[in-house]
């Protein structure tokens, strides 16, 4: 039951991120598509954005996203460097901030590291739990998901 | 005054240093952008900022660490934290180490802008 429970609020603590980093930044809501456990690995996309956490809590956070939507998400900031560097920069900052926002609701005793940017929509592997959760959204028509493969400390 | 932003994401020191350069805040010039605290540390020794944006998860040497760096360089230093770690005990951690002010990523060019200005008043 607590294990459940812990499900949920994590979804709905990124959830909200998620929600809270677009309309900030590009004034537009993404469509939250779907939230569930995944009982596999995860389909991904292009660019990928990995955020590892330590102290209470162990896992990873992935921001995975397509070329097209992070050049929209650069060019809304007036950023006029579209190269494959600066679109991997791009998800490594979404992920930090993800990441870096569940600290409002997971506490001061989270870690997280600085992010790694990886290139490649190989299947994202759960290496903490069996079923990750999973986020997926869309904006502006293109998509995009959010892998949160954490646990608690005992 | 003198800016220096400090942030490991290209995106957001392009990003701080069009609102500065293009949003028009008075008085406040770019003179050098860093991708850690160590970098920072070398930067300020050589152009002096009066003002300084400081993301603090950042590789080489963390922002909080950067912060004392940079304080004992000039104490009258002021440092606006930008950083994705909103929480309040963050915030206040920083604001103990002698940073003047705090924004959460993500951040409007507004929020930064009035974050940036209430900073520069306070020195």
């Amino acid at each position: 039951m607590a294990d459940n429970s812990l499900h949920e609020a994590e979804l709905k603590l990124f959830v909200e991120s998620v929600r809270n980093y677009f309309k900030t930044t590009t004034h537009q809501e993404p469509q939250i598509t779907s939230a569930y456990l995944a009982t596999g690995d995860v389909e991904g996309h292009d660019f990928n954005g990995v955020v590892t956490f330590s102290g209470s809590y162990k896992g990873h956070v992935t921001v995975s996203m397509p070329p097209q939507l992070l050049r929209e998400l650069l060019l809304l900031q007036k950023e006029n460097d579209l190269s494959e560097g600066n679109l991997l920069d791009a998800v490594g900052e979404i992920a930090n901030t993800l990441a870096g926002n569940a600290r409002q609701g997971l506490g001061a005793g989270l870690d997280i590291s600085v992010p790694a940017k990886l290139r490649g929509h190989a299947g994202l592997r759960a290496r903490v739990r069996k079923h990750p959760c999973v986020i997926t959204l869309r904006w502006n028509h293109q998509p995009a998901l959010v892998v949160v493969d954490m646990e608690r400390r005992a | 005054m003198r800016l220096l932003i400090v942030d490991d994401s290209n995106m957001i020191r392009s990003r701080i240093s069009r609102v500065v350069q293009q949003g028009g805040i008075a008085d406040l010039s770019l003179v050098g952008m860093a991708r850690n605290g160590a970098e920072a540390v070398r930067i300020a020794r050589a152009s002096q900022p009066d003002v300084v944006t400081m993301d603090l998860t950042m590789p080489e040497m963390d922002g909080v660490e950067c912060i004392e760096h940079l304080l004992r360089l000039n104490p009258k230093l002021n440092i606006l934290v930008v950083s994705a770690l909103s929480d309040k005990s963050t915030a206040i951690a920083a604001l103990k180490k002698g940073a003047r002010g705090f924004v959460g990523k993500p951040f409007s060019d507004d929020e930064l802008k009035m974050a940036l200005l209430d900073v520069m008043e306070a020195r």
